[in-house]
């Protein structure tokens, strides 16, 4: 019944989908909370050095297991290390950690996953049945025995180059436990990435405009890099933004297991496991980094659902 | 004689982020014992809202902001929950568009149909199944007692399980909210007959609510057009059909295909579309697209009054028409 | 619905052992050489004799073929037989019998409180949609889910430490019945209850907008009614579907939660079977994990149906 040219007033002020996403996550105090906390952190993490008032490896043992005062805000350790130092450091650490996983994981799981999609196959079958199987092995012990695959051959490796090359770098046994955590993190960090990936090729390739661009001669690159990354950005952010947060949580589950970051290099999750020996006479060493652990991971997570929201207003999970 | 139902300058909001945006701007209506109305109008022009938010099923951020509707006597608007939900179904009886989506996938057909009687009724089970085995009859389902046991998507007519669901608290007043539109033309006939029938049969008022105007010239003792939230016009159906007043409502008849069109002719249609909710115009809502609009149609809002030398019951809110008396 | 289970049976096998096969494959090749380890580990100076390790390698099958060592380990696990520590030489069957019922109790109470205080915040949540309560509860369950497991457990033990003496602090196995599982449940139940809270609020909101909760509300039925026969019912399918996320919840939170309280379960196991490099014991403790999960998708299989009766219906299309 109705007919004639349809004309709907439209907004005075333009529109984009950046700059609704960014007035709605905007409205989200929560969401802000987080970002608000997570800049404080990266800030932290980056001029680390410069704000740290005691270095982080420095002993005192005139100062042992000081409760939090003027001079210590966090109190000391068994060692007389100021507490707040190692906290600031711990964070250098977190977000080193979290961010080289989450870049590695990110490029695997695009490349994998545009491969997938465009040229399906028997490709496409392997790598949905690695990343179906990848999720349903508890993360954690999937994580423990590729780290345990990886320790023997990698330090044997490590050794062969040192004693080759003499560089100490070889003997530098932080290195081994990096590409250790970072090495089976990012292996089982991906297959959300590449899912995501593939999902987006698949929808996007099929649909006319790019069928009629690709008969103008259209490479997969080109359809890769123009139409689907820029679709698929708005699931990837926020997928990104809670991959750093479990990386992050990761990271001080491993350094709390003891297989992840060594001491002396400080991380929350080893800090948290030297405070649980101690715990009863020293509260402040177990509860300066749970707290800040605890504090950083629930702001990842009220800006991812935040982003959620505000990049797919209507998708719900 | 006062009616079963009488709306009065209803209005309904939808709360926005930038504040509330009407959709329903003062609807005048009535129903007579025993009678069956129509309601036609385009998709969004409040047809469907009027009638939930008499029962307190408007969706969330919809509210009935101004205006009264008494029923048998109760001002409903100004009820509470808990008595509006009694009124649910054993006064007020609902039945909705599209069967799939509006019966329980996950619940059997019986205890959809009898779980209306046992918490309304105060029926026991056995009884209310029993009683809803007798409805599924009376709504020309075959072998109704086997089909209590199966579930919505092993039934073919699930409209009429549907209505049975409506007649179930017996109601004064069944409200039909366009049942037949997910449905087959000569389903939707089948649907209509049935709906007459059991109207005469249980003596209630019904109203009728469509976009398709041929429909209900069949069921509807009289029909009230509706436009962006405004009743526009509302006569007796033959009214309707032989000298409507209002320009909507001769353009909606004008654009009903005929036999006597020929074949390849384009059907008349209107311009233009309606206005979104909280972008009405000052003047008329229809000003924009009428073609018999004067200056005085964009200054103010003509109100529904009485089109003399027409049939009594024959009102219109119209500047232009409403002087025209009774020729189409 | 016999047929239907048997057919999900005989899909779920081959991706058991194909998952199996992967992990096998990953200590296959990663984890060097079994028989130097023990050498290595074992006391004193013990001599590097190859002869020697040539010998007990074929003894012990490790010549064979990467696929035939694989059959064997299968066969003998159907025995129960997974082989023995590199490092007690126990055998691993006994360590894991010994530490699975604490874990399996654990783990089948946390799922047992979760359902039982996820599913009604959840429901309450989303039939309040936008409201202060909905905020709280919410932001409730984004907190439980962030917090780890080893931060939420000593962050309460902390607090506790304000009203209880240091003596009194639960630390250990005192079977099901006793006040110590109290804090450990509690703390393993946070990321289940979370994701359950966030999932059944999610599908609340869901089926709310569906049109036949409008209809049961024309019907007049009471809003209880409309809660727990419209709602929840439609509601508890897509949440019974997060058993398998939620196993791997529970199996993650466990080793921590074992660890932070002194619980003698299976992730203990794991943690020190890992201190160890100990292979066959973290082989098994995988494989048990991993088999855990996968049997809850299987079992998500069977109820699926039972929970929506379109599903087994090939003509029906799911809305």
């Amino acid at each position: 019944m109705t007919a004639g040219p349809i004309i709907t007033p439209t907004d005075d002020q333009p529109s984009s989908l950046w700059r609704d996403a960014w007035r709605r996550l905007r409205r989200n105090r929560l969401a802000v909370a987080g970002l608000v906390i997570l800049t404080v952190l990266v800030l932290v993490a980056a001029f680390g050095p410069w704000l740290t008032p005691y270095d982080f490896l420095s002993q005192n043992l005139d100062a042992r297991n000081l409760p939090p005062s003027l001079a210590h805000p966090f109190g000391t350790d068994d060692l007389g290390r100021d507490v707040l130092s190692r906290v600031i450091y711990g964070a250098r650490t977190a977000f080193l950690v979290a961010v080289l996983v989450t870049a590695v994981a990110l490029l695997i799981g695009v490349v994998l996953g545009a491969i997938a999609g465009f040229y399906g196959g028997a490709f496409d079958k392997g790598l949905m049945w690695v990343t179906d199987m990848t999720m349903s092995v508890p993360q954690l012990l999937l994580v423990v025995v590729i780290n345990a695959s990886l320790k023997q051959p990698i330090t044997l490796w490590m050794e062969a180059r040192y004693l080759e090359t003499l560089n100490p770098i070889y003997r530098n046994s932080a290195i081994i436990d990096f590409v250790l955590v970072f090495g089976s993190m990012a292996l089982i960090s991906w297959p959300p990435y590449a899912r995501l990936v593939r999902a987006q090729v698949l929808s996007i390739r099929n649909r006319p405009y790019v069928t009629a661009a690709r008969a103008l001669g259209l490479t997969n690159r080109i359809i890769l890099t123009r139409y689907v990354l820029p679709n698929a950005a708005g699931p990837l952010i926020v997928a990104v933004s809670a991959g750093l947060g479990t990386a992050m949580v990761l990271e001080s589950a491993f350094s709390f297991l003891g297989i992840g970051v060594n001491p002396p290099t400080p991380s929350w999750g080893n800090m948290i496991s030297d405070g649980l020996r101690v715990w009863t006479n020293y509260p402040h060493l177990l509860l300066a980094p749970a707290a800040v652990l605890a504090v950083v991971t629930v702001a990842f997570n009220f800006l991812g659902d935040g982003l959620n929201d505000a990049l797919n207003p209507k998708g719900q999970k | 004689m006062s009616a079963l139902l009488e709306i009065r300058g209803l209005t309904i909001d939808i709360d926005r982020d930038t504040g509330p945006a009407r959709v329903v701007d003062g609807i005048d209506l009535a129903v007579e014992e025993g009678e069956s109305l129509g309601i036609v109008g385009e998709s969004g022009c409040g047809k469907s809202l009027t009638m939930l938010s008499l029962v307190g099923l408007l969706p969330n951020r919809i509210r009935a902001s101004g205006g009264s509707a008494r029923f048998a006597g109760q001002d409903l608007l100004s009820l509470p929950q808990e008595a509006l939900r009694k009124l649910r179904g054993s006064q007020i009886g609902f039945i909705f568009q599209d069967p799939m989506t509006s019966l329980n996938p996950v619940m059997r057909v019986g205890e959809q149909i009898a779980e209306a009687l046992i918490h309304q009724s105060g029926m026991a089970k056995p009884a209310a199944m029993e009683r809803a085995a007798e409805l599924l009859e009376l709504v020309g389902i075959p072998s109704p007692r086997d089909r209590l046991m199966a579930y919505p998507h092993e039934l073919g007519m699930r409209q009429r399980v549907m209505i049975a669901i409506g007649l179930a608290g017996s109601p004064r007043l069944l409200i039909a909210d366009e049942p037949t539109t997910a449905l087959d033309v000569t389903i939707q006939a089948q649907i209509v007959d049935l709906v007459r029938d059991l109207k005469d049969r249980f003596g209630m008022s019904v109203v009728w609510i469509t976009h398709d105007l041929a429909l209900i010239a069949g069921l509807a003792d009289r029909i009230a057009v509706l436009y962006a939230g405004t009743v526009v016009e509302d006569a007796p159906v033959e009214v309707i059909f032989d000298r409507p007043s209002h320009p909507y409502t001769r353009g909606l008849l004008a654009s009903l295909p005929t036999l006597t069109d020929r074949p390849m002719t384009r059907l008349p249609s209107i311009g233009g579309t309606p206005p979104e909710p909280g972008r009405r115009p000052p003047g008329c809502p229809f000003a924009p697209r009428c073609t018999l609009a004067t200056g005085a149609c964009d200054a103010a809002v003509p109100k529904l009054a009485a089109v003399p030398g027409s049939d009594p019951r024959h009102r219109v809110a119209c500047f232009v028409t409403a002087g025209e008396g009774g020729q189409a | 619905m016999i047929a239907y289970i048997l057919r999900r049976l005989l899909l779920w096998v081959p991706s058991v052992i194909l998952v199996m096969l992967g992990v096998y494959a990953l200590a296959f090749y990663g984890a060097g050489d079994p028989i130097k380890l023990i050498f290595l580990r074992a006391p004193g100076d013990v001599a590097y004799d190859p002869v020697k390790i040539e010998a007990i390698r074929e003894q012990a099958g490790l010549n064979e073929p990467f696929l035939v060592q694989f059959g064997n380990y299968l066969l003998n696990l159907v025995q129960g037989n997974f082989g023995n520590s590199l490092f007690s030489g126990r055998s691993v069957w006994a360590m894991i019998s010994a530490a699975a019922p604490v874990s399996l109790l654990l783990g089948l109470m946390a799922m047992i409180v979760t359902a039982l205080v996820a599913i009604p915040l959840g429901m309450i949540a989303g039939m309040n949609q936008n409201s202060r309560l909905d905020y709280t509860i919410l932001g409730t369950a984004v907190t439980l889910w962030a917090i780890p497991a080893y931060v939420a457990g000593p962050l309460l033990m902390v607090m506790l430490l304000a009203i209880l003496p240091k003596g009194a602090m639960p630390y250990g196995w005192g079977g099901l019945f006793s006040v110590k599982i109290i804090l450990p449940l509690i703390v393993l139940s946070f990321q289940p209850i979370a994701l359950i809270i966030r999932q059944t609020r999610a599908a609340v909101i869901d089926v709310m907008t569906e049109d036949f909760v409008r209809t049961a509300r024309a019907k007049g039925v009471p809003e209880y009614v409309v809660a727990l026969r419209h709602i929840l019912r439609p509601v508890l399918t897509p949440v019974v579907t997060q058993l398998g996320l939620i196993m791997i919840t529970i199996v993650n939170g466990a080793i921590f939660v074992e660890l932070v309280f002194g619980l003698p379960g299976l992730g203990r196991l794991t943690v020190q079977a890992l201190i160890n490099s100990d292979y066959p014991v973290i082989l098994a403790v995988t494989l048990i994990g991993s088999f855990l999960v996968m049997a809850s998708n299987l079992l998500v299989d069977i109820l699926y149906p039972l929970l929506d009766p379109r599903a087994t219906d090939p003509k029906a299309s799911r809305v």
